[in-house]
């Protein structure tokens, strides 16, 4: 900030920055190129950076091996049904919490939030029990269930830091107009909270595109989504790292497009409404 | 407050109690059920199957005579304490280097964030390649010349949980760093002024002005912090497999490892319950000195 900045100093901090900047994302574009490279140049001695033989051939033999799609549409399925279904959910606890606050509310917070600090291999073996009784165990919906109920809390809580920002007065006129709960927060609170909300949206989807510890639990060929597609090139079959770098590229791609897209977005919510 | 105090009251909280069901509803239930199931067959001899024959804390006994269980304590202690301290550190420092205008701000801050939008499946077989003696760092570093040069972190048992640290801290620390920015970004200017009024040296003003202030960003960070120390799990599975040999097991993949490949449910139940405990003993003192004290609503 204005702390006596010399348009020098200036410059030389905003190389400072990108170059740390980069450096974090070199790991990334790494493996993006990597995954354009043959096996020998991938593995070659010293690395190639740009100059090598582009190829598209990892990706057909990724592909060819599994069927991208299907654990692309099963991620997009489990994400976006479970942050749907949070959404529902969490809006009218955020909504009580925001606007009708008790004494209690505060130690609610706490209490939903320390759930996230729980070790999950703690309920994993009952959720697993209940879900083979129920016919749960690989299916999508099963999924969408347990990926909305680990991140509501952070559904919630984000959705509450958010509403509080909005002046209670404004809701207060709505149900003076005789506004039903319903309408008002559906027509009053909603619409102006939605900055907040796509970015709760976004954080979430996120959170559970990328969630690994349940999915590969619960699921096996049919419901697993992309964590699972690239967890099983981990394993190394005779696939090795251009091949696997595809894979990951393959799976991060989505993400990284989103992010890239909705850059406001993605910061506000990935640091939980902060960055305002 | 000025909505408090209407005679509508009762109806309302009535309403806002509703609306809060469903969500207290599914916490309580999943969360706290499971958990008090996985506590209560802890003490029981389930190996297969979960059964009802109790048979005390045997099973808390030969979790602390396993040396894997101890390994995996301390693998985690060492990860918790150090990932705590450098994503503070390094988040901060970074912080309070880039706090001005930078142009393109919003593609700046997205890519410090891609790290932690990654899965830690992906980041883990990114850093596992990294971390290669034979095509990562070393190679790179010993082809610039300095032919002795060895940092082999993830096939030295020694060193290989701080492997798996760096590639932890590659992953949250662009995130702590943007959260540290926005809170520097928070802080009046007139702070700064009158602190270079008084003449009170830089670094005194960020260590006893600026940091007491920015009190909720770190508790923010250290939330997020915690819940990743828990979920070390995926980056080990990833990076190492636990490998080489147990050195860098953590106690999540233990109760798995116990629960669904050996075959002695209790065994990992027992060991869940003992993070359990580890967690609450680290978070009750720490929530009441934060919410406890005062309840101001």
């Amino acid at each position: 900030m204005a702390r006596a900045v010399t348009k020098q100093r200036k410059t030389i901090n905003t190389i400072a920055a990108w170059a740390v900047g980069l450096l974090i994302f070199f790991p990334i574009l790494w493996t993006i190129l990597t995954s354009f490279k043959t096996e020998a140049q991938a593995i070659s001695d010293p690395p190639v950076f740009l100059f090598f033989d582009w190829t598209l051939e990892n990706y057909g033999v990724v592909q060819e091996r599994s069927d991208y799609m299907r654990f692309l549409w099963n991620s997009v399925i489990i994400a976006g049904g479970s942050t749907l279904l949070g959404i529902i959910v969490a809006v009218p606890a955020a909504w009580s919490m925001a606007f009708v606050p008790s004494k209690r509310t505060k130690d609610i917070l706490l209490w939903m939030l320390s759930t996230k600090m729980l070790p999950a291999v703690g309920v994993l073996y009952p959720i697993y029990l209940i879900f083979i009784s129920l016919g749960l165990l690989d299916t999508r919906i099963g999924l969408v269930v347990v990926m909305m109920l680990i991140n509501l809390p952070i559904i919630v809580w984000m959705l509450y830091t958010y509403f509080r920002e909005i002046p209670g007065e404004i809701l207060e006129a709505a149900r003076m107009d005789g506004a039903s709960l319903k309408n008002e927060i559906l027509y009053v609170l909603t619409p102006m909270a939605v900055p907040g909300i796509a970015s709760t949206i976004l954080l979430n989807f996120i959170l559970a595109w990328n969630e690994a510890f349940w999915t590969l639990n619960l699921t096996a060929a049919k419901a697993a989504p992309l964590t699972a597609f690239i967890a099983s090139y981990s394993s190394p079959e005779g696939l090795f790292y251009a091949k696997l770098s595809a894979a990951s590229t393959m799976a991060i791609a989505p993400i990284l497009i989103l992010g890239w897209f909705s850059q406001k977005q993605l910061v506000r919510g990935l640091t939980f409404g902060a960055v305002k | 407050m000025a909505r408090d105090g209407r005679p509508l009251q009762l109806f309302r909280n009535l309403n806002a109690k509703i609306a809060a069901i469903p969500m207290i509803f599914t916490a309580v239930v999943i969360f706290a059920g499971g958990t008090i199931w996985t506590v209560v067959y802890s003490f029981t001899d389930s190996k297969l199957l979960p059964r009802l024959r109790w048979v005390g804390l045997d099973q808390y006994d030969r979790l602390w005579n396993t040396s894997r269980w101890i390994i995996s304590i301390e693998n985690l202690m060492i990860y918790g304490v150090f990932s705590l301290v450098f994503s503070l550190v390094i988040g901060f420092v970074l912080a309070a280097l880039l706090d001005q205008k930078i142009r393109f701000e919003n593609t700046f801050r997205t890519i410090f964030l891609y790290p932690f939008a990654l899965s830690f499946i992906v980041t883990g077989l990114v850093w596992q390649w990294i971390l290669n003696p034979d095509f990562g760092v070393q190679s790179v570093i010993r082809d610039l010349g300095w032919e002795s040069f060895t940092f082999d972190p993830l096939y030295t048992a020694d060193i290989v949980i701080y492997g798996i640290l760096i590639a932890g801290l590659w992953q949250g620390t662009g995130l702590i760093m943007c959260l540290m920015l926005a809170g520097l970004r928070g802080i009046d200017e007139d702070v700064w002024k009158a602190a270079r009024v008084d003449g009170i040296p830089i670094w005194k003003t960020y260590l006893f002005i600026i940091i007491p202030m920015m009190r909720p960003v770190f508790i923010t960070t250290l939330v997020l912090i915690a819940s990743g120390i828990v979920r070390v799990y995926d980056l080990v599975v990833a990076q190492t497999s636990g490998g080489p040999g147990i050195a860098s097991e953590v106690p999540a993949k233990y109760v798995y490892d116990k629960m669904f490949l050996g075959q002695n449910l209790a065994q990992g139940f027992a060991g869940s319950t003992m993070m359990l405990l580890t967690v609450l003993i680290v978070l009750i003192p720490w929530a009441y000195l934060e919410f406890g004290g005062k309840r101001r609503v």
